[in-house]
């Protein structure tokens, strides 16, 4: 197992460069130019070509990639070419937000998935069945800035419960304060995972109830709830661990519409506007922090695997 | 079995009717202008009945932005939203409207006889945010770091004049001269967009873009930084000590919201006060009554770019871009554009209607088909192709692209239309060398003195990305760039505004107007002065009725 785990450590360190690397050439082949983007339109040619010249964009390609990545093994992950902040420091301010957001709506998602599609697999077809579907597929097919609009306009606008945007009445702290405002895009952030994990929990839960050792089970006699949640749960949850190992990236890369329509101050966001100002030391720096997750996440998924499902322990 | 199929029944038609009924409702508010109990916020209302005669003191106020500031410093703001909020918390020298000085930092700004040497006195008594004095050291401080290369602020080349820096020279605490290597009436705008930044934080810092000292800047404006929430607010508070009377308002605070139509739906909720609207918008929000609506100039001219260079060649005529501006109509432009006419005038000279020496009595072309095709089959141009490009996702741009494209048709000039990412877009519309479209849609703000205009106009000019060039033009821009005399410097700029007009380098389509709505509780709004990009020019005079 230990060796395990430090080989697939290892292998980490030539895929993250590669996704630098890969990252960086596309940022440098999209059409357009960092500097004009962030400057007046109506300046001196002087002024812009000396502004390049003092950000190193006037640099070949290859020796801006270079500087970048001896700045980066050295635990820096340079400056935004726009606002001159540490990428560091800027992703690290917005990690919290976008973490405890995605955190809360994929817990939410997993634990109000986990009886729904069991309840939907063990009455396949029934009214229970049809009802979760009908959800299920509601929550697939809405766009999620109109559902997140229609939140606002009801629960804000109409009803008066909650703020429509933002993480933080403005001078206030507190948690407390902070849930009040997350509701909102939590539910709708959580609608739309619960949708997708509530179809392969039904699934799975189908496919096991054919299996034998069900059937053997009903034979011993055991009642169709313990079976339910003491056997087939279990097999049932495999997959789950998967996707949520792969959504691990998406802790740090965010929710970008969410965030976006609640202006809720996370990665998303600041990954946004990198993007629309070809700022490419702060979308490699959020492109290389989700690409680490997600292969960490990999990583515990396989391993929490192999503790749940022994079969593929010994395979290995 | 059959009770539990009824159960079904009911349940799906209560979710069916709850989804239905909150999508009616949302609908009933974007459309229905009745409805006025919707937007009203609960916690507006107390303060409407108060008496609107005196400004009071107190109270905050909350104005939409659509990003994170860039950098809180005036030296290097260039984006909307840093100079909008630069502007409460830095003061500048002075501003000009209509052509009338209000001066704020400085008392009084004096020219030389030779005209060469401006005397900037500023007032007494003015203080930094930390308490320290602000003198004239900070003056040529700032002007210094503009000038310094290493520096990247963009406002250096307004600096430079036919190659040689201007000098901010020091004489006693309160005096600051500038002299000029030339004679050059348009410094006066140059100088409008500085606000002194305090000497004694940044002396010693390097790279003053950088500095960690802007995270809590230290401004002279009428309110000074709180705190900065990345990616939700800035708030700024009162500064008791600001030289123009301490402010009505406690704090002002500038919240980030990205989405526009979740920023309309705060808005009515009373959680921001202050917003930008799209034209398309108006009528909701009106219909609300809760809000001012306020269109005003933004100094902008909205164009029709015909690029002379295209590898097509077939607008170097002058008479084929006069045709093809017959061929179009101002008015239903601007009402395809900018949904109505109250918000848009109609444009003709190249100089925006801010200008100090505006003239929209010019030569223009407008509105005759027939005409129009008879020049172009005298300029042997029929069956012309034209490529028009445009940034993806700008309703204007498309608009008038659509538009365009219709009415050219009319004539027989077929347009095809290349939309392109926004930022691909503004790399090829200002890329002197490409050849590859004939046709875009622009805008400029270039601020009240026409010298500006001279790098659009004049021949191989930085920003001249029509690629215009007449001799006469180059020569008049350089005579009105050096010319002392008001009266000799409006003549030179009225002809050269018709000269350009006839030209037609590029159909000027409208002044454009920014709308904003604000809160009816807010009262000051004359006094604090309705101003382009920065929404307030002085922040300090508003307060709550």
């Amino acid at each position: 197992m230990r060796r395990l785990i430090i080989r697939r450590l290892l292998q980490t360190i030539p895929m993250i460069f590669f996704v630098s690397l890969v990252c960086f050439a596309l940022v440098k082949a999209a059409p357009g130019d960092p500097v004009k983007t962030f400057l007046p339109p109506n300046i001196h040619q002087a002024d812009i070509e000396r502004i390049r010249h003092n950000l190193g964009l006037d640099q070949p390609a290859y020796v801006q990639y270079a500087k970048w990545l001896k700045e980066s093994l050295s635990g820096n992950l340079g400056y935004s070419l726009v606002n001159h902040m540490p990428v560091t420091k800027q992703i690290l301010d917005r990690l919290p937000a976008t973490a405890g957001l995605m955190g809360a709506a994929i817990a939410l998602a997993v634990l109000l998935a986990i009886p729904l599609g069991l309840a939907a697999g063990s009455n396949r077809n029934k009214w229970v069945d049809k009802l979760v579907n009908l959800f299920a597929y509601i929550g697939i097919s809405v766009p999620l800035f109109w559902l997140a609009i229609l939140f606002v306009y009801f629960f804000s606008i109409k009803m008066h419960w909650l703020p429509s945007l933002g993480m933080h009445t403005i001078g206030k702290k507190g948690a407390i304060d902070v849930i009040k405002h997350g509701i909102l895009p939590c539910s709708v952030l959580a609608i739309s995972f619960l949708s997708s994990y509530v179809r392969y929990i039904r699934s799975g839960t189908i496919s096991q109830l054919k299996e034998d050792y069900v059937q053997i089970q009903y034979a011993f006699g055991s009642g169709k709830r313990t079976i339910l949640f003491r056997h087939v749960m279990k097999h049932v949850l495999l997959p789950i661990i998967t996707l949520l190992g792969m959504s691990m990236g998406e802790l740090v890369t965010g929710a970008i519409v969410t965030e976006t329509v609640f202006s809720w101050p996370g990665i998303g966001s600041l990954g946004m506007t990198a993007v629309r100002g070809l700022d490419y030391p702060v979308i490699l720096g959020i492109t290389l922090f989700s690409s680490l997750l997600l292969i960490i996440g990999n990583l515990l998924a396989d391993i929490l695997y192999g503790f749940a499902d022994p079969r593929i322990k010994t395979t290995r | 079995m059959r009770r539990r199929k009824g159960l079904v029944g009911v349940i799906v038609l209560l979710t069916l009717t709850l989804l239905l009924s909150a999508c009616g409702n949302n609908n009933n508010g974007s459309n229905n202008t009745g409805d006025s109990s919707s937007g009203n916020a609960p916690a507006n209302n107390d303060s409407q009945n108060a008496a609107d005669g005196q400004p009071k003191d107190g109270g905050s106020l909350i104005i939409a932005v659509g990003a994170d500031p860039v950098v809180l410093n005036p030296n290097y703001a260039g984006d909307r939203v840093s100079l909008t909020i630069d502007q409460a918390l830095y003061a500048p020298l002075f501003q000009v409207d209509n052509g009338k000085k209000t001066f704020y930092l400085a008392d009084s700004l004096e020219l030389s006889a030779d005209k060469l040497t401006y005397t900037l006195k500023l007032k007494d008594g003015l203080t930094w945010h930390d308490g320290e004095k602000l003198t004239a050291d900070d003056v040529v401080f700032t002007i210094d770091k503009i000038l310094d290369e290493k520096q990247n602020s963009f406002l250096r080349g307004n600096f430079i004049i036919n190659g040689k820096p201007i000098q901010a020279v020091k004489v006693d605490d309160l005096t600051v001269e500038f002299k000029l290597p030339q004679v050059a009436p348009a410094f006066e705008a140059t100088l409008v967009q500085v606000s002194p930044i305090p000497k004694h934080i940044f002396e010693n810092e390097a790279d003053i873009e950088k500095s960690t000292k802007n995270a809590a800047p230290v401004g002279s404006g009428a309110f000074k930084f709180k705190e900065y929430k990345t990616g939700e607010y800035v708030t700024l508070d009162r500064f008791d000590n600001y030289f123009g009377g301490k402010p009505h308002l406690d704090s002002i605070t500038y919240r980030i919201a990205k989405d526009t139509n979740a920023a309309n739906l705060a808005l009515q909720n009373g959680e921001i006060n202050v917003k930008y609207l799209d034209p398309q918008d108006v009528s909701t929000i009106q219909a609300t009554n809760n809000f001012d609506i306020q269109p005003y100039s933004e100094g902008r001219l909205s164009y029709l770019l015909f690029n002379e260079n295209s590898d097509r060649g077939a607008l170097a005529k002058k008479e084929v871009r006069q045709a093809l501006s017959y061929a179009l109509n101002r008015e239903e432009l601007i009402t395809t554009a900018y949904v109505s006419g109250d918000y848009a005038d109609p444009a003709k000279s190249i100089l925006a209607s801010d200008n100090l020496y505006f003239d929209n009595d010019v030569p223009s072309f407008d509105n005759d088909a027939a005409k129009a095709k008879e020049m172009l089959q005298a300029a042997g141009a029929s069956n012309l192709k034209l490529r028009f490009i445009t940034s993806s996702g700008n309703k204007a741009q498309e608009a008038i692209a659509l538009y365009v494209q219709q009415k050219l048709k009319e004539v027989g000039v077929t347009v095809e239309i290349n939309a392109l990412d926004a930022s691909a877009y503004g790399t090829k519309f200002s890329d002197l060398k490409a050849t590859d479209f004939e046709l875009a849609a622009g805008g400029y703000i270039m601020g009240y003195d026409p010298d500006a205009y001279s790098i659009l106009y004049t021949t191989g000019g930085d920003a001249n990305y029509f690629h215009y060039s007449n001799k006469e033009v180059d020569a008049l821009f350089q005579q009105g760039a050096a010319e002392g005399d008001a009266t000799k410097r409006g003549e030179i700029y009225k002809k050269l505004q018709e000269l350009a007009a006839e030209d037609a380098p590029v159909y000027p389509i409208a002044y454009t107007k920014t709308i904003v709505a604000i809160d009816k509780k807010y009262g000051g709004l004359d006094q604090a002065i309705l101003k382009p990009v920065v929404i307030f020019e002085d922040p300090s005079k508003l307060y709550v009725k």
